[in-house]
């Protein structure tokens, strides 16, 4: 007790720039959320000098807010649409727009330096406002955001003259004009990173060279497929330095030169660590990229349409890595070389070449994961599809790999039984979770009951993140996971048989969540407006394209259902097909 | 042997042609084919292609042109950027024909679609069998020490490779051969 009161006493003592000063060690926002939680004087200095916020869900809070919390932010991290919206359930013009944060940080935040969207929406406009409003603006990110064109991106190139990143990942821009690069002024000279692989339009390729040569400082570049392939050698002699390159189309026309020049520029690339690209890759120019494959420790292979063998002779090269992403032509032969040969190996992603045949084009089965798993001791993050599995693979991987974080299995065709005793997967992913005792993320398909649901309830206690497709036959199993995963943060399920009675018997579960997606599940109208009726924290948007649901039965189920927890009340940006169950839907009736 | 084949057929078949060097100035082009190739510039284009070369003549693609699925596919759970790869993969369409060398028992197959002329073609063949061909429209300088393409034509006869224009080529070519120039 003494002592407790020395250290409040301590800390009483300390002047407040000291307590700024440590605080400014702490990067993790969730641990300077912990400090702001201490006391009063705690968090007043905390948000002060609060330079870092990530919002997870840009309708959880409004930007006056934030502002009013964190007057002196210099980066933001906001998120917008459903993660389902990468697969096409969330349809077009669902909201994530980013204009309103945008135009509010304009004017109370003019030292703001870092933007970082994740499925927005964001339109040139905006994209003119950030380039105009912030004057040391230095990066930003739109990871998956579409709205906007070139002209935009011209806008930030012209006027960002410290502009130290622009990454454009899986972002959908309509491509106008490839001259846009040449907007970077000549005098500009600080990019560090540059991803333009979304964009399909050839950009202006003497600009670009004459951006990268007078940027020193540039480690990341990441082209798009209509980068060809004989400009690469030129650009990459100008960038020695690059530690991170993404290739366009990997083919041209068979001529020895280009092979000679290119094998040539790599080998000088002493720094390379990270290799992606290789569109329409022609194998025979690979070993071009032989002398810096010993130094990778990250390669994206999943646009490479490549056979099993060419797969291997180059994976073969790359001992050091720790990611690899891979279409599936890698086949088990190419993960039992991996097994044998890449020691450091923390992430495998493996992606369906074929993911709408119906039968095997590859010879993909689960002795690859099995093999990785008992190869690579520091594998924690596996992505996998594949077309069968069975109980005891599931089982030896987690017996192998306690150690796992992320395990995202996609067996494609939905149901899918073990294939060797036709049992449910139940044991199989009951193993996963009981033995991988940190597992953050998971992702379930194949033949599955309510079983599964129990196991994870009982034992993944750090799960933050569960998607769920065509499994359970209850609303038992949703009951298990919203009751037992004391983590978790955000959960999607599609096309199962879970209904009104899991959800209102958890629905305060829901508040201490991010947020639940269900689609084509079994939840009614009624129920719906039950719980945005019980929950005032809650936005529960019912998302129906058939029309406005209050014109058929309560007890009809919704076409899908996103619920998330928001302390800035209903959004009023909704497109007509999103209704809000608000607290006064009782006498709107 | 048979491994050694299906290496390289994969190996052609997910080489892409790059539709920039499109180079058939050499010859009068005499087919309404050809200006179609010319103006080809996208993948849809090229399945066209495919597909009315298909029509009249014996030329299959590896696969129909199809539309893209992904603005209606919701499962598997695929991000569109490689979603787009593999299915512009799938609709590349293809024209294998054997080619065999001479001396060399192992015959190995090509793509035609993936190239654009004589020149592409004979560059790539060099490369594959790592010999020296002889173009169709150079003079031998030294015969002993080249080799020349022939291909049998649908008839069954053997003719030298560039003796009509390449989308005719393309038409009536069966398989080709690489032979020593002293001996044809």
């Amino acid at each position: 007790m003494q002592q407790q009161q020395k250290v409040a006493a301590l800390s009483y003592s300390f002047p407040e720039e000291v307590l700024e000063h440590v605080f400014s060690f702490i990067d993790s926002t969730k641990d300077r959320g912990s400090i702001s939680l201490v006391c009063k004087s705690w968090y007043e200095i905390e948000r002060w000098c609060r330079r870092r916020v990530f919002v997870g869900n840009c309708y959880a809070i409004t930007p006056a807010m934030v502002i009013k919390r964190f007057p002196k932010v210099r980066s933001i991290t906001l998120k917008g649409k459903p993660h389902f919206a990468d697969f096409n359930l969330v349809p077009e013009g669902w909201g994530g727009y980013v204009c309103p944060w945008i135009k509010a940080m304009a004017v109370a935040f003019p030292c703001l330096e870092e933007i970082k969207l994740k499925r927005m929406v964001i339109s040139d406009d905006c994209l003119d406002l950030i380039a105009k409003s912030f004057k040391n603006f230095k990066v930003l990110v739109l990871i998956s955001c579409e709205g906007f064109t070139t002209d935009g991106l011209a806008s930030i190139a012209a006027n960002c003259r410290n502009l130290r990143e622009l990454d454009l990942r899986e972002s959908e821009v309509e491509d106008i004009c490839g001259h846009w690069l040449s907007h970077f002024p000549d005098s500009y000279t600080s990019l560090v990173s540059l991803n333009i692989s979304c964009l399909a339009n050839e950009v202006n390729f003497p600009a670009l060279e004459r951006l990268v040569s007078r940027c020193p400082n540039m480690h990341t570049l990441r082209l798009n497929r209509a980068a060809p392939l004989d400009k690469l050698a030129n650009l990459l002699r100008g960038a020695p330095q690059l530690v991170e390159l993404g290739t366009g189309a990997y083919t041209s026309e068979m001529r020895p030169e280009v092979f000679t020049n290119l094998a040539a520029a790599f080998s000088g690339c002493k720094q390379m660590k990270g290799l992606s690209g290789f569109w329409d890759v022609l194998p025979s120019y690979l070993p071009a990229v032989y002398p810096v494959c010993s130094r990778l420790t990250s390669l994206n292979l999943s646009y490479a349409t490549i056979q099993s063998p060419d797969l291997i002779k180059l994976v073969g090269q790359c001992q050091s890595l720790q990611r690899l992403w891979v279409l599936d032509y890698i086949e088990d032969a190419g993960l039992d070389m991996l097994a044998a040969s890449c020691k450091d190996l923390r992430e495998l992603r493996v992606f369906p070449s074929d993911p709408f045949g119906l039968e095997a084009n590859v010879a993909l089965t689960e002795q690859g994961l099995v093999s990785v798993s008992e190869g690579c001791p520091k594998l924690h993050s596996v992505l996998y599809f594949c077309r069968q599995m069975t109980n005891a693979a599931l089982n030896t991987i987690a017996r192998n790999r306690p150690n796992m974080t992320r395990f995202r299995l996609c067996i494609i065709e939905p149901r899918t039984p073990d294939y060797l005793t036709l049992q449910s997967l139940d044991s199989g992913f009951g193993a996963i979770v009981e033995h991988c005792k940190d597992l953050q993320r998971l992702s379930l398909s194949g033949l599955l009951t309510d079983r599964v649901f129990e196991h994870i309830g009982t034992y993944a206690k750090k799960l933050e993140m569960l998607s769920v497709a065509f499994a359970g036959d209850s609303d038992l199993g949703l009951h298990h996971v919203l009751s037992g995963c004391d983590n978790l943060r955000k959960l999607e399920i599609r096309d199962c048989p879970f209904g009104d009675k899991a959800l209102l018997a958890n629905a305060a579960k829901l508040e201490t969540m991010r947020s639940l997606w269900m689609s084509s599940c079994s939840v009614s109208y009624g129920a719906c407006k039950l719980l945005g009726q019980k929950l005032p924290r809650l936005n529960v948007e019912v998302i129906d394209e058939r029309g406005p649901p209050n014109l058929r039965p309560d007890s009809n189920p919704v076409e899908k259902l996103y619920i998330y927890r928001t302390i800035s009340g209903p959004r009023l940006d909704m497109p007509g097909y999103v209704w809000t169950m608000e607290d006064d839907s009782a006498y709107l009736e | 042997m048979e491994t050694y084949e299906q290496i390289d057929a994969h190996q052609t078949q997910s080489s892409s042609s790059s539709s920039s060097s499109i180079d058939s100035n050499n010859y009068p082009s005499s087919l309404c084919l050809s200006s179609v190739y010319r103006n080809s510039s996208s993948s849809r284009n090229r399945t066209d292609l495919s597909t009315d070369l298909k029509l009249g003549l014996s030329i299959s693609p590896s696969s129909q042109s199809q539309l893209p699925r992904e603005e209606t596919c919701d499962w598997p759970p695929i991000n569109k950027s490689i979603l787009r790869s593999t299915l512009a993969e799938k609709q590349r369409p293809s024209l294998f024909v054997k080619v065999y060398m001479e001396g060399i028992p192992i015959g190995r197959k090509l793509n035609l679609l993936e190239h654009h002329s004589y020149d592409g073609l004979i560059k790539a063949l060099c490369h594959m069998f790592r010999t020296t061909i002889l173009c169709p429209n150079s003079q031998p300088l030294n015969s002993w020490n080249f080799h020349v393409l022939t291909y049998e034509d649908q008839e069954g006869d053997w003719m030298m490779v560039g003796d009509v224009p390449w989308e005719m080529f393309l038409s009536s070519v069966k398989r080709l051969k690489i032979t020593r120039a002293n001996s044809c």
